[in-house]
């Protein structure tokens, strides 16, 4: 089981009476690829943040990789994060100064796992495989397209061979054109790498590409009781 | 690479940083500037006298001989006989003596009665002797010798005439115009009041008084140049003299003696003491000087601390990216301490630069208008400490930029 949610509260510590989540119960397997969708304030941005390890939950057990994010110091969640989630937003994804190397450079400082001589090698073989042109590596991020910046990003949250990808949002500032490939490469790069994907849009277009589809409303009931 | 990060993300801001950093580096120039000023002025001013055991004058505060007889500043209370002189110049404890005679000016600048073993014996600094730039010492009772801040001043050359004024003010009307002095010798500069000072013989001192009384020209002198020349010159009295002893252990008991000398009330102090006295009564203006170049740099370090505090609202997004890749919350507070420290490295760099160029540059117009000797070096292991206190200080002042950073880490919105 890659996730495994158990009677889940959160609100956020501003707000104490205005519960954002309430899940009564929510797995995914490992391997599997969701796509949630709701509107917008519904809580998908909040269930992510719970998800890797940003949020503590107020109540309940958060399973993930079989381990209890819900029970961890905040160190070891950071860690856990580092090293098993990759994470995606819908822009900013990247420190605009940095180039799109070292960004992904970057990324792979957290995790803390032996300092491998290949990567180099990897992030190469990463930007290559996403469509970034050799020339377009070295140029500050805030310089390359917002498409590129986003397949860009698809590398950065990949290069610690997380086993759970999470994305919120990441093609709503694509254009359609875009968008299809962003998908497409996206899709293949999780299925080649049996990688547990929660992919999070109010975009129902997007389901196609999903053969599980959930609305949020389903799953997250917060004015039910408490 | 997180090295790379703080110094990246700065450059993304350089307007703001290259403001603070130049505030933090003009801050540390007047630090550094100051401080080693400091040092080199109490240095020189330890050093204006050196080499000499002990001075001896009338008996006064020891302050007030060291100024009058070292400084030229103020007035001797009383001279000393020659009988004195000479009785304590012949003990066998001494070396050798240095007597003084003082009393007269030129222009401003004080005239100093002595002996010829003035440019021997008489050190600066570390055993520095005077030296000549031009001419030699006294031979004749009408040479004068000159320091050089007062032959650059008056713009004199060797050979030149003139006059030496009665008292010491500049506007002193009863001059000594019958008796010119011819200029023999220009000192080299030493940084020191020698420099302001004009050398005569005591012979010359006593020619020049031979036909005055009370201080008032008698009228109607009949004494010829010629005749000075030649008659026998015997000084009656001198205002200090200055010691050299056979053996530094002897110094504290030929000082008792001369303390306790009965046919005259005389005062003998250690030249080193009485300076180091004196250092401690200008402390305060140092001390003030030194706290408000502090406040200047505490200033410096709170304008990039106010300069980092506001970049950390505008880099929520980065933050909130950095903690999604798995930055921990603390790694945000070592991120903006290591910006601070990068702008306090690079500014003691600057600032470094900066004093070394200013340095060069006006060393020789502090020789040549403050006759102050300021050395280059100032890379001090005091002043290197001086630095690394710095930078200290503005990695503490950047605490609160960096715990606010911590804390919109840990509170990370999305
Ligand atoms: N930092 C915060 N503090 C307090 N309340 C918040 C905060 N962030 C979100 N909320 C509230 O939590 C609820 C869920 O917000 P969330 O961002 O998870 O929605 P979302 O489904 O991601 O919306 P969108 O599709 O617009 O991104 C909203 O009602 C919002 O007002
Ligand atoms: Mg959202």
């Amino acid at each position: 089981m890659a996730i495994d949610l158990k009677d889940v509260n959160f609100h956020y510590p501003e707000e104490p009476n205005q519960r954002v989540l309430h899940i009564p119960s929510w797995t995914l397997s490992a391997g599997e690829q969701v796509f949630i969708h709701g509107p917008s304030g519904g809580g998908k941005s909040t269930l992510l943040s719970v998800l890797s390890g940003l949020f503590l939950p107020s109540e309940g057990q958060v399973n993930v990789l079989g381990q209890r994010l819900d029970q961890m110091t905040s160190r070891r969640r950071d860690r856990f994060r580092a090293r098993h989630i990759g994470y995606m937003f819908q822009q900013f994804n990247l420190i605009p100064y940095l180039n799109a190397f070292d960004n992904i450079r970057l990324a792979s400082q957290f995790s803390q796992q032996k300092k491998t001589p290949e990567l180099h090698e990897e992030i190469q073989k990463l930007l290559s495989v996403l469509n970034i042109s050799a020339n377009d590596w070295y140029r500050p991020a805030r310089h390359l397209s917002i498409g590129q910046q986003q397949r860009v990003a698809i590398a950065r949250a990949l290069i610690n061979k997380p086993e759970l990808l999470i994305a919120d949002e990441p093609t709503s500032s694509l254009d359609p054109l875009n968008k299809e490939a962003f998908m497409g490469v996206l899709l293949s790069i999780v299925a080649e790498n049996d990688i547990t994907l929660v992919f999070v849009s109010h975009d129902l277009s997007l389901s196609n590409y999903f053969n599980r589809i959930e609305s949020l409303s389903d799953i997250n009931r917060p004015e039910g009781s408490a | 690479m997180f090295g790379k990060l703080a110094l990246q993300s700065l450059l993304d801001r350089k307007g703001s940083v290259v403001l603070s950093l130049m505030a933090m580096t003009v801050s540390i120039f007047v630090l550094l500037g100051v401080e080693h000023i400091r040092h080199q002025t109490k240095e020189n001013f330890s050093n204006t006298v050196s080499g000499v055991d002990l001075i001896v004058g009338a008996r006064t505060g020891s302050l007030n001989l060291l100024l009058y007889s070292v400084f030229r500043v103020g007035a001797p209370t009383n001279n000393i006989s020659w009988e004195t002189y000479k009785t304590i110049a012949n003990t066998t404890k001494v070396k050798w003596a240095i007597p003084i005679s003082l009393g007269d000016s030129h222009k401003g600048f004080r005239v100093l009665g002595t002996s010829s073993d003035y440019f021997e014996h008489y050190s600066y600094g570390s055993q520095h002797h005077l030296s000549f730039i031009k001419g030699k010492a006294f031979h004749q009772v009408f040479d004068v010798v000159l320091g050089s801040t007062v032959a650059k001043k008056l713009g004199y050359q060797l050979g030149d005439k003139l006059t030496l004024a009665h008292g010491i003010t500049a506007t002193s009307f009863s001059l000594h115009d019958d008796r010119p002095f011819t200029v023999v010798g220009i000192l080299a500069p030493t940084g020191t009041p020698v420099d302001q000072t004009l050398h005569v013989s005591l012979q010359g001192i006593e020619a020049i008084h031979i036909d005055w009384q009370q201080g008032v020209k008698m009228p109607g002198s009949t004494i010829t140049q010629a005749e000075l020349e030649q008659a026998e010159l015997q000084p009656k009295s001198v205002t200090a003299f200055m010691l050299g002893l056979e053996s530094k252990m002897a110094t504290f008991r030929v000082q008792r003696a001369i303390n306790n000398y009965t046919k005259e009330p005389l005062l003998a102090i250690l030249p080193g003491v009485a300076l180091s006295e004196l250092w401690q009564m200008m402390s305060i203006l140092e001390n003030t000087l030194l706290l408000v170049s502090a406040l200047v740099f505490i200033a410096a370090c709170l304008g990039v601390s106010a300069m980092l505090l506001s970049s950390i609202r505008e880099r929520n997004r980065e933050i909130q990216l950095l903690r999604v890749i798995g930055a921990p919350a603390y790694f945000l507070f070592f991120l903006i301490e290591l910006e601070a420290l990068l702008i306090a490295l690079l500014s003691c760099v600057l600032a470094t630069g900066l004093l070394a160029a200013c340095l060069v540059f006006l060393q020789d117009y502090l020789v040549s208008h403050f006759g102050l000797h300021i050395g280059i070096n100032f890379l001090t292991e005091n002043n290197l400490y001086l630095m690394l206190a710095m930078i200290c200080a503005s990695a503490i002042v950047a605490i609160i930029p960096s715990f606010s950073g911590y804390h919109q880490a840990r509170t990370v919105k999305h």
